[in-house]
């Protein structure tokens, strides 16, 4: 499954996601790729009622999780009652549609 | 550094200006400064002009060569300052700097936005551009979001309540009364905007636990302050005013990389620097300017801005300690929540306030006998904060 790359300082070990050019620990430049591991758990959400403009919808759960492997990313909760510390499963879905183009991204659905 | 006077300060009402260009308000605006200070045909060396977005929401960018053009100010130097909601405050720092430095004598700093030249959900795609764009603008979070996770932690962390955030817009509302500058002119009631069965016909969710009535105004504004030195300040013969202590620091641009998301590190740093340059401490501060985009801020800064212990901000506001009267009146304009935020006037107009406070002439939201004055502008959700002390001399 296709998904978010995370990075891991090969100097300090500090997990970092989005990407930095330098380390925001140890100010280290060399780091290894790392995927999210499938399973996290909620950190914090919120549930939008007003969208950006192109985005027709209403109660989108937006939430940041942290995976078992220690990084952590916002993502869409397709979860109707979202709680803190609940633990999810993660999925490569399309997340919104810019200029006709599908954009995909990082969801979230409740472990069975 | 020398110091630095604020010899003039001005601004225009904030609200829907559908008769105005970008241009119009940020020239009325810097003509306002211009003849508080009295300036008549001195020639100002440096405009800096804090603005976020009129190329998105105006089509219309190099702003500040535009407006020396508007104002006869030719051949000053011209320079916009974007920094998101901060770069009115961006802007007074450059200023500040320019003429501390010696490298100007006299500086004029106006920030203005015209936000309602488009419609509400493209206003909040715009501001959500300051998002990351592959971390968070791509799922539709918007900034009232960023508060809504941040306000879900920090309530449960400090035992905020939902009743906490309406007594800040109930506030900042009733002193948004007594201004005239200010957008929302609109007395609010508990009732009406949370313990009523139908009051979220009135404030309906905009992002949870972010109700609307927790939310500052898409506002079209402009102000601006005009800089010099003492010795020039002193022939204006304004009261003196001066910028005591800047202070600026950022912290990681997306929420979820901050080892404690509640901990606003930029707010305690630039507000540390702050106290430190100007040698006074926040116990010292007779009057404050918050940056309330949201009304959870105005908890979380008064507290990460060293005016309360952590966790004794609403506490402090239950009492009444923010009102104007209070031990420290927190928003007296009535803040961004009542006059608005257009967003790269909101610093420039929180040093107006502070001005006219200072001075003593803020008419009837008049703290009495305000000497010292501090103001916050904060960036992006934190990422970018700039501090201020302004103080009265005598």
């Amino acid at each position: 499954m296709k998904t978010i790359t995370a990075y891991k300082c090969n100097n300090c070990g500090l997990v970092m996601y989005p990407y930095h050019d330098r380390c925001l620990n140890c100010k280290g430049r060399d780091f290894k790729e790392i995927a999210p591991t499938s399973k996290g758990k909620l950190l914090t959400y919120t549930v939008i009622e007003q969208l950006p403009w192109g985005m027709d919808e209403r109660g989108r759960v937006l939430g940041v999780v942290e995976f078992d492997n220690g990084v952590k990313a916002l993502g869409l909760i397709k979860e109707e009652a979202p709680r803190i510390g609940m633990k999810l499963k993660v999925g490569w879905e399309p997340v919104r549609e810019m200029g006709g183009e599908k954009i995909y991204g990082l969801t979230f659905e409740k472990t069975k | 550094m020398r110091p630095v006077v604020v010899a003039g300060a001005g601004m225009i009402p904030f609200e829907r200006r559908d008769d105005d260009s970008l241009m119009d308000m940020l020239a009325a605006a810097g003509l306002n400064a211009m003849d508080d200070a009295g300036l008549g045909n001195l020639p100002v060396n440096s405009v800096y002009v804090g603005n976020m977005a009129s190329g998105l929401f105006n089509h219309q960018v190099s702003v500040a060569s535009a407006l020396v053009d508007r104002l006869s100010l030719l051949p000053a130097a011209a320079d916009r300052v974007e920094n998101g909601p901060a770069s009115g405050g961006s802007a007074i720092k450059n200023g500040f700097l320019a003429v501390a430095s010696g490298f100007n004598d006299i500086v004029l700093v106006v920030g203005g936005e015209k936000m309602r030249d488009v419609i509400g959900p493209k206003a909040t795609d715009i501001v959500a551009c300051m998002t990351h764009p592959e971390a968070e603008y791509i799922y539709g979070l918007t900034l009232p979001s960023m508060a809504g996770m941040f306000a879900r932690l920090y309530m449960e962390k400090y035992g905020i309540t939902r009743e906490h955030l309406s007594m800040v817009a109930i506030k900042n509302q009733t002193n948004g009364l007594l201004n005239p500058y200010a957008h929302i002119q609109m007395k609010i009631t508990m009732e009406g905007i949370l313990t009523h069965p139908q009051s979220h016909v009135n404030s309906p969710v905009v992002a949870d636990p972010i109700h609307l009535y927790d939310c500052c105004p898409v506002s079209d504004g402009a102000a601006a302050v005009l800089l010099t030195t003492e010795e020039i300040a002193k022939k204006l013969k304004k009261p003196l005013v001066t910028i005591d202590g800047v202070g600026q620091a950022t912290d990681t641009h997306t929420l979820q990389e901050r080892s404690d998301p509640t901990d606003l590190k930029a707010v305690t740093l630039a507000s540390e620097q702050a106290f430190k340059m100007a040698g006074i401490k926040p116990k010292d501060i007779d009057v404050a300017e918050l940056h309330d985009a949201f009304t959870i801020l105005e908890i979380a800064e008064s507290e990460h801005a060293g005016f309360f212990p952590k966790g004794e901000g609403a506490k402090a506001l239950e009492r009444g300690e923010t009102q104007i009267g209070g031990k420290l009146p927190i928003n007296p304009s009535g803040g961004l929540k009542a006059r608005g935020h257009p967003v790269g006037a909101t610093g420039v107009a929180q040093a107006v306030e502070l001005v006219w406070q200072l001075r003593g002439e803020a008419g009837e939201r008049q703290v009495k006998d305000a000497a010292n004055g501090f103001s916050l502008n904060f960036g992006g959700f934190g990422n970018n904060v700039l501090a201020f002390v302004l103080r009265r001399k005598s």
